[in-house]
């Protein structure tokens, strides 16, 4: 089945208005003018740009396939295994960003996963989300990409504090002070940090920018009145999983930074 | 006078990259107590790990630390530490006051306690109430110094404390770290200045390369050296 007729087909099957094939036709031409505009300025971006737009169409179709195959065959084991090869996913990218921070990667799975697990736990424990893949999937998904923010976030500032201020910490550390206790301070600092960006996204939700949740709900014909009501639980949620997996990775980074003797490990560019 | 730390063939390994470096290749050595004890020695020979080691902020790959006739290793290593403290060569202010960052170590610190340590560090009581963020080079490093006694320490661990100050708090350290050892602490201070080795300490051990290759009374080693390579260094550098 080729993009187009997997397009074609899903239109009839929804009440949602969706662009015809052409719109996407269209809107490829005004990237097509950005992109000669790059060329003509020499920005550098062209070949990027290209990139970005075949990778992005290419992953959205082979996701959309995917997702289908999920909700139609596979039920709601098969999208918990989606949302675990997600958190997986994003504890690497967020671990990789963090190095050579000592075990970035496992601390950053962690924190991403018992994020997601407590988040969508809750929402489907307590019935606010339905069980069903067609739910927990896009959810799920909104949950791992807010808690992989707030990992990498922290773990980034760990690394950046533990680097700028060792002679602090091990100053901390010569006057008895157990390492969690040496690195409490500084670990303060990071997740401060790591955490205001999404209390100030959370602030000005609805002013500067339409979330996405809500904007999809009133293209489906939802009243904004009603739209509300599901993009305060997103809102909440995403800030929830950034913070659960911020407060996670910072307690795990900060472990691993120190060994038994509560001596702070020394970071090796070169891994 | 038995010894207060011994160093018995002592190697210490840091991975870099791929590869492992070794700071210390072998190290013996001994510190006195109630004496100050200068370790000297061209940059990257090894003077910061042989005081690291001492406190177990850095651990020896072979051979065996030890303090008291017993291995390092073998005592909680908070304990060590609060016995034998470290002053490092940059200062290092907590956030908050003089008073607070005096109380890091030890919360119960009463203020008349304080105002001690830090005449004993040459900083007078205005200085309790004041943001530790605002203190000069010189003055931060003095309070760090009555922070790190604060603790009540046997032993003091000095790296390099003064190679940041101004001569007169240069000269305030000094005479800080007579006066504890004659008080019974037992200090060692890392130093490039052989001219503060002669004025401070009572005993010094050349490192050199990794290895302690000289050692004993300050005069004896500085002016008659038996090792070839530690007459050299110390001719080179006095």
């Amino acid at each position: 089945m080729t993009p187009s007729s997997l397009l074609a087909e899903s239109a009839p099957t929804t009440a949602v208005p969706v662009p015809p094939v052409w719109g996407i036709v269209l809107t490829l031409l005004l990237v097509a003018v950005t992109a000669y505009v790059a060329l003509r300025q020499r920005l550098g971006l062209a070949r990027d740009l290209g990139i970005a737009v075949v990778r992005a169409a290419a992953q959205l179709v082979a996701v959309g396939f995917a997702l289908r195959f999920l909700f139609e065959h596979t039920g709601l084991p098969g999208s918990l295994g989606w949302v675990a090869a997600m958190v997986v996913l994003a504890g690497r990218t967020a671990g990789g960003r963090a190095k050579p921070l000592p075990g970035a990667v496992r601390v950053a799975t962690a924190a991403v996963g018992v994020a997601a697990a407590l988040t969508v736990g809750l929402l489907v424990g307590a019935g606010v989300i339905e069980a069903t893949p067609r739910v927990v999937v896009p959810i799920g998904g909104m949950v791992v990409s807010a808690a992989m923010t707030g990992a990498t976030l922290t773990l980034a500032r760990v690394r950046d504090e533990v680097t700028a201020s060792r002679a602090t910490v091990e100053a901390r550390l010569a006057l008895g002070l157990p390492s969690a206790a040496a690195f409490a301070p500084h670990l303060r600092l990071a997740l401060r940090s790591a955490i205001a960006p999404s209390i100030d996204q959370t602030k000005v939700v609805g002013l500067i920018t339409l979330p996405g949740a809500m904007t999809g709900l009133i293209i489906a014909g939802v009243s904004p009145v009603v739209a509300i009501r599901y993009q305060i639980i997103v809102m909440y949620m995403f800030l929830g999983a950034g913070t659960i997996a911020a407060l996670v990775a910072g307690r795990l980074a900060g472990r691993a930074l120190f060994d038994d003797a509560h001596r702070l490990l020394w970071l090796d560019p070169a891994r | 006078m038995a010894a207060v730390f011994a160093l018995d063939d002592v190697w210490t390994i840091r991975r870099s990259g791929d590869d492992h470096v070794h700071p210390l290749v072998g190290v013996t050595a001994t510190i006195a107590p109630a004496r100050v004890t200068a370790l000297v020695g061209p940059s990257g020979s090894g003077k910061t790990t042989v005081l690291r080691l001492l406190n177990r902020l850095e651990e020896a790959h072979e051979g065996v630390v030890s303090f008291h006739g017993r291995p390092v290793t073998s005592y909680d290593v908070l304990e060590l530490r609060r016995r034998v403290g470290l002053l490092g060569q940059v200062p290092t202010p907590f956030a908050g006051t003089v008073h607070d960052n005096l109380r890091a170590g030890r919360p119960d610190l009463a203020a008349d306690e304080a105002v001690v340590l830090l005449a004993r560090a040459g900083l007078g009581v205005e200085f309790l109430p004041r943001p530790a963020d605002q203190l000069s080079g010189g003055e931060a490093q003095r309070m760090c110094l009555a922070r790190s006694l604060a603790v009540g320490p046997e032993v003091l661990l000095l790296d390099e404390p003064t190679s940041a100050l101004d001569p007169f708090a240069v000269s305030v350290v000094e005479r800080t770290v007579r006066a504890l050892a004659d008080d019974g602490l037992t200090v060692v201070i890392v130093t490039h200045d052989l001219r503060q080795a002669r004025r401070v300490a009572d005993d010094i051990v050349v490192v050199h390369s990794g290895r302690a290759l000289e050692s004993g009374p300050v005069a004896q080693v500085l002016d008659d050296a038996a090792d070839p390579v530690a007459r050299e260094f110390l001719r080179g550098a006095s």
